[in-house]
């Protein structure tokens, strides 16, 4: 790559320019209304209410990024084929799955992971705790984090919207009828902290 | 992953001139829920050298309607097509196909041109490390033909009659039902023209093609769609069989019908046939029974699919009696 940029690469497209100021014709024509590009791979993102300016490589799934190069290893990965929703995080409100996106597709994204979620003391996993909506543990961050998504769109949501939300979950334990009850105990706790 | 270049692309003309520069070498990227699935396991003898984000293409995301014509951009992610009240209102089929496609974070991610654009699921194919070279990626032989082929096509094969591949996609028969256009970067085609079986291809686009809008007619008066959809588990699960009809009734006498399957063959399969046997008819049960027959009239089952067989004509005729609530 280094390479490349002594000979006139451009640094949107990597497009082969034989001068400077062919280069800067290219860049004009070609990408003309674009900022400077940030340093290769560098990725600006917000963590868990925590900024983060990070060189990464564009074979890092975000999983990887957080999981494995920021340490916060609460997120579980199982299936890494998006079948599982075991590594789901919340970008940008979403609840989707971290081992399918590209960490260099995330600059500027806002990141929720369920440490994030158990610092902000969120009545979810209380409610997880008390309903015992686990056995082994391994997919309830998933559970959890995808639970967490839904109760920031739906504050009251109904069993049947539940069940919906998590239907990209997979527990091997089958524990799936707790976590309908653990939702809207917590769904409920928030509605009483609001009164 | 292995290594590979990785290009945000800005504008559609951008994303061209990158692939352009590439060719085969190059893929885009979208949600990428299928794409990386691909990469992470190399299923294919080669592996692309770069991957050209068109997520970071301004104003590609949107549900409009335009003159009674439906216009989504190629970007538009399949909830937000599951929860649109225009869609579910007047295009009916393809607001249930988004519905049940995938799970609810690949409805999140996905996008409806990754959804037309996404690889077969043979299981061959798809094994890791480009274990099985398969006619489909120019090796010497068809492995579901004497193999394991309970999910393979049964209205036979392409790619010189060899592959069994089916068509995945639960959006395409909706699309193809309701007479959609796909644009693209260089040109306007029908849903129904869009598909082709070649090798480490699925789609007729050239190498540095990018579908840029999906477009569906307005419904003229006194048409209804329905979609329905046959899989093992309730979510995160690829179609068994999926059906989508249009029906348009003048009086009580059916007047149009576009009737689509998918999963059953290497495209996505028009059922002419059971098409016929509705026009002109008042719809009723026997009706409906008589077209399912009719749409499986040509199938050609493999050792280990024939219940395919049934759960297509059952939901032919299902998804004409769901066109008039029934
Ligand atoms: C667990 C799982 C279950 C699934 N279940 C289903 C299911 O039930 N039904 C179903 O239909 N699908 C299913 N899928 C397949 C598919 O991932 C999604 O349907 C999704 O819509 C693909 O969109 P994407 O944006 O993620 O595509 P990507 O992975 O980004 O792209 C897919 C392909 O399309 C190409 N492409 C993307 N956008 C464009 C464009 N604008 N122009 C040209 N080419 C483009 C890419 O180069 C790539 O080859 C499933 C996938 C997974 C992982
Ligand atoms: S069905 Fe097609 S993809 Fe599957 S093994 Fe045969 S040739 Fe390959």
């Amino acid at each position: 790559m280094n390479k490349d940029i002594k000979n006139y690469a451009c640094p949107y497209c990597g497009e082969k320019c034989r001068s400077a100021d062919e280069l800067k014709e290219h860049v004009f024509q070609a990408h003309k209304g674009r900022g400077l590009p940030a340093p290769e791979g560098s990725i600006k993102l917000t963590v868990n209410k925590a900024e983060y300016v990070i060189r990464v490589a564009p074979n890092w799934t975000l999983y990887y990024l957080i999981h494995d190069k920021l340490g916060l290893t609460g997120t579980k990965q199982f299936c890494d084929q998006g079948a599982c929703g075991s590594c789901t995080m919340i970008v940008d409100g979403k609840p989707v799955l971290s081992c399918m996106l590209l960490a260099i597709e995330c600059g500027g994204k806002v990141i929720e992971t369920v440490e994030g979620i158990a610092a902000d003391g969120h009545p979810l996993i209380e409610a997880y705790v008390n309903n015992h909506a686990m056995q082994c543990g391994y997919c309830t961050p998933g559970f959890v984090v995808t639970s967490k998504a839904l109760l920031d769109r739906h504050p009251d949501p109904t069993e049947e919207e539940i069940v919906e939300a998590l239907a990209g979950n997979l527990c091997r334990c089958s524990t799936y009828p707790q976590h309908p009850i653990a939702v809207r105990e917590a769904a409920g706790k928030m509605k009483a902290a609001k009164k | 992953m292995k290594e590979f270049k990785h290009f945000n692309a800005y504008s559609i003309e951008e994303a061209v001139s990158l692939l352009g520069r590439y060719g085969e070498r190059a893929c885009i990227i979208a949600g990428g829920t299928d794409l990386l699935g691909k990469m992470k396991d190399a299923i294919l003898p080669a592996y692309p050298e770069a991957l050209v984000n068109i997520k970071t293409i301004p104003g590609l995301s949107y549900i409009k309607e335009d003159g009674g014509m439906l216009k989504i951009g190629a970007l538009t992610v399949l909830s937000e097509i599951a929860h649109s009240e225009v869609v579910r209102s007047h295009w009916p089929a393809l607001a249930q196909a988004a519905c049940r496609t995938a799970s609810p974070h690949i409805r999140d991610m996905g996008t409806i041109a990754g959804n037309l654009c996404q690889d077969i699921r043979c299981w061959y194919y798809r094994n890791q490390n480009n274990r099985f070279s398969c006619l489909r990626k120019k090796g010497g032989r068809c492995y579901a033909i004497k193999g394991d082929n309970r999910y393979h096509s049964i209205f036979g094969g392409s790619v010189s009659g060899g592959c069994l591949a089916v068509h995945p996609s639960d959006t395409a028969p909706a699309l193809i039902a309701l007479d959609a256009k796909i644009k693209t970067s260089g040109r306007t085609l029908d849903a129904r023209d869009f598909f082709e079986v070649k090798p480490v291809k699925t789609t007729v686009l050239k190498a540095d093609e990018i579908v840029t809008e999906i477009q569906v007619p307005e419904p003229a008066a006194g048409t209804t769609s329905a979609f329905l959809k046959f899989a093992l588990r309730k979510s995160i699960d690829f179609p068994i069989v999926n059906c989508a009809a249009m029906i348009t009734l003048k009086g009580d006498r059916v007047a149009a019908a576009r009737i689509c399957l998918n999963a059953v063959s290497v495209v996505p399969y028009r059922a002419a046939a059971a098409e016929q046997v509705v026009m002109g008819k008042s719809l009723d049960e026997a009706v409906a029974e008589e077209a399912g027959k009719a749409a499986v009239s040509e199938a050609k089952p493999l050792e280990h699919n024939k219940y395919m067989v049934a759960i297509a004509r059952t939901l032919v005729k299902r998804s004409i009696l769901a066109c008039v609530g029934r």
